[in-house]
């Protein structure tokens, strides 16, 4: 036990170095960079056209401009809750999203068009009615299938609903017209619909009470377009991503050429292997002390528990403990991560891993502590008796006697928790953590290639998984020695 | 041999409806070698516990040492350390070796150091004969190897009082030998001791004094001779034509 306070000492040390600290005025960017050209990972940077006029806005203005990268649904209530300044993602304005953020003026007119396989009966949006229609989570594209048309398939990425479509798991896919262009550049089998599904602009978002940020972007934007500044970036990126997307097509006749070459776009080609390697990285450092926070609350609300169950002292201790456990419980881990990201810390400046550090270790707390709790239980009341009768005290015979045999019988079920720990993780995405899932994503977003990213992940996790595996055996086992 | 050690005024002790224990009084003196005897659910197991606490009495006082200890739990650890218990089931601790199950209380509770601990361990096992075993795990031990160890783990804090729970009821019968006549050397060392059993003819040949309890009272008290064979008591003598 004694080694339990040293793991605290150490985790919270660690957790507070992990806090990173503000030095010069920074303008915060979110934005999800899965949408090329206007925003998209490239090396390692996001790059776009998003990003380069957000930049020379930053420089004219003399900020330090600092770039997040999230999941679309979710940059819109960064801006609002005030985690960032402002939102460049390729948003279309739109009259809800007026009740929430501020718009700058629009820098593009852009369009929505429908993707279809080439051989595909539907012949214009007024026959998209009733077809399995994919969109990207949260897009224009979205909101006007959703209200006009009907409910359709909500994919986190672009790219996921295009292979989706490849894949024949739908009729047709909503997109802005420019990514729509790069994603059939890749694909022979698929083509746009002539006639676009609805026009819109696209604007940066930024917080409604932030009117003096506003003014300074639309006097810049201002410029930039009278200047022809504007056009001259958009028109960059546009032709030199569709020159660099021709160059991720898969071109060869055998199954292992095929995979060959694939494997070199999804791995090898601009060292895309890395967005595994640091995710990898990413997912067991907060696995690791999220399971440790996980059972030092775990021990601490099981002994509580069980206290209060075998003596019938500590009530109050007990009635919290019985709050949280229903409430962790109760919720999804995703609901509770954005919870703790953009409500609890909502206006604090505060590492991911941190945060996701402290979600997964509190919610895998709860789950612990019914384990542990179970054994506890599970202990023969002659054990405490002894104990007592010796004169050791309850803290003491808990401490020596019961714990180390509780926790000795319910090792196979705390295994099983943190393995389920180790995959939830999995969706510390959601606050655009780059964990090993997010890593897959990005280069999924890159390549437009679902099938080798998806595997690599996976196998990644079964590697863990089984190692993981393997440990607790060796524990058990070791434990078991004296039987 | 006079000193009282333990003196027992009115015990009450009620679980939910039940009285198990119907206004107690007795008195324990120091040295004394007390059997506990009568038919199962008259109370005597939980006066047993009553006597290091582990029941709190409904009411009444119990006074050890000139000290009452009902009623205020801070010396509890303390005075328990003073009072050792041998229970039925042995309870040996399994997650711990057979000297650590010898040497823990001592040590925790600061009595002894690890060295002194483990020195009147090894005397202690030598004793039993069971020196060998100090490494093993209970549950390498056979049942009247675990009572044996049981008895030398109480022993180790050196208390002035052992309790007995039926310490041979869960023995297989040819292992009672082994630990009743390590009881019976406690005994003739001058240890104070309160056995509750069913073994009435170890009873008959090691107690001092004999206290029957029926239906949570105690109904007669004496001489192994004066319980056992010429109690007027009639409930007393139905009990004894019986076991005996």
């Amino acid at each position: 036990m004694k080694y339990f306070y040293t793991f605290l000492f150490l985790l919270f040390t660690f957790l507070l170095t992990s806090c990173s600290e503000q030095e010069k005025p920074e303008l915060i960017m979110v934005t999800n960079a899965t949408f090329p050209p206007y925003e998209y990972v490239q090396n390692g940077r996001i790059d776009g056209i998003d990003p380069c006029i957000i930049k020379r806005i930053a420089d004219r203005l003399g900020y330090q401009l600092k770039i997040q990268d999230m999941s679309f649904d979710s940059v819109i209530a960064a801006v609002q809750s005030g985690k960032a300044h402002v939102a460049a993602s390729g948003i279309t304005v739109t009259e809800e999203r007026k009740k929430q953020v501020a718009f700058s003026i629009p820098y593009v007119i852009a369009k929505q068009v429908i993707i279809v396989p080439e051989n595909s009966p539907i012949k214009n949006s007024t026959e998209l009615k009733g077809k399995r229609i994919g969109v990207q989570h949260g897009t224009t594209g979205d909101l006007y299938v959703t209200e006009k048309i009907q409910n359709p398939e909500r994919f986190t990425h672009g790219p996921l609903a295009v292979a989706a479509l490849i894949a024949a798991k739908l009729d047709a896919v909503v997109v802005d017209s420019e990514p729509a262009e790069v994603y059939i550049s890749q694909r022979k089998n698929l083509k746009i619909l002539d006639e676009p599904l609805t026009y819109e602009e696209y604007a940066f978002a930024i917080n409604r009470k932030n009117k003096e940020l506003l003014d300074k972007f639309n006097r810049e934007l201002q410029s930039m377009q009278k200047s022809g500044e504007l056009k001259n970036i958009i028109d960059e990126y546009k032709s030199r991503h569709s020159a660099n997307a021709a160059d991720n097509k898969v071109e060869s006749d055998t199954f292992f050429g095929k995979l060959g070459a694939s494997f070199r776009i999804n791995f090898i080609k601009e060292n895309r292997y890395q967005y595994l390697l640091k995710g990898f990285f990413n997912t067991i450092h907060i696995t690791f002390f999220s399971l440790i926070l996980g059972i030092v609350i775990g021990f601490g609300v099981a002994i509580v528990r069980s206290t209060a169950d075998l003596t019938g002292k500590m009530k109050l201790a007990d009635f919290f403990c019985r709050i949280y456990l229903t409430v962790i419980r109760g919720t999804p881990v995703v609901v509770q991560l954005l919870i703790i990201y953009f409500v609890i810390f909502r206006s604090i400046d505060v590492d991911k891993i941190f945060v996701a550090i402290i979600a997964f270790g509190i919610n895998s707390g709860a789950y612990v502590a019914e384990i542990i709790r179970s054994g506890i239980m599970s202990i023969d009341k002659g054990q405490m008796e002894a104990g007592r009768s010796l004169g050791l005290s309850y803290f003491q015979t808990m401490n020596q006697i019961i714990l180390p045999q509780a926790f000795k019988n319910v090792l196979p079920a705390l295994g099983n928790e943190f393995i389920v720990l180790l995959k939830e993780t999995s969706v510390a995405g959601y606050i655009a953590l780059d964990d090993l899932t997010k890593g897959g994503d990005i280069i999924r977003s890159q390549t437009y290639d679902a099938f080798l990213p998806l595997a690599a992940v996976a196998l990644i996790y079964l590697i863990v998984v089984v190692c993981l595996s393997k440990l607790l055996g060796l524990l058990e086992k070791r434990l078991n020695k004296n039987e | 041999m006079s000193e009282v050690i333990f003196e027992i005024r009115n015990i009450v002790k009620k679980f939910k409806k039940l009285t198990a224990l119907d206004n107690v009084s007795t008195t324990i003196k120091s040295g004394e070698v007390v059997f506990i005897v009568g038919p199962s659910g008259s109370g005597k197991s939980t006066f047993l516990r009553c006597l290091n606490l582990l029941e709190t009495p409904t009411s009444g006082e119990i006074i050890f040492a000139g000290k009452n200890v009902t009623g205020h739990e801070i010396g509890l650890n303390k005075f328990r350390r003073q009072v050792g218990m041998v229970f039925q089931h042995f309870n040996l601790f399994p997650n711990l070796s057979i000297l650590k199950n010898i040497t823990l209380a001592p040590v925790k509770t600061h009595r002894m150091s690890r060295k002194e601990a483990n020195e009147k361990a090894f005397e202690l096992l030598k004793r039993i004969g069971l020196y060998d075993k100090k490494d093993s795990y209970p549950s390498q031990l056979s049942g009247g190897q675990k009572q044996r160890i049981a008895i030398v783990r109480a022993l180790a804090m050196n208390p002035d009082v052992l309790l007995f729970d039926e310490p041979t009821s869960a023995l297989d019968p040819e292992m009672v030998g082994e630990v009743l006549s390590l009881m019976k050397e406690l005994a003739a060392e001058g240890m104070t001791m309160v056995v509750v059993t069913h073994e009435i003819g170890f009873a008959a040949e090691v107690a001092d004094r004999i206290i029957f309890m029926d239906q949570g009272r105690i109904i007669a008290d004496g001489t192994p001779e004066e319980v056992i064979e010429n109690s007027s008591n009639q409930r007393v003598k139905e009990f004894f034509s019986k076991v005996l």
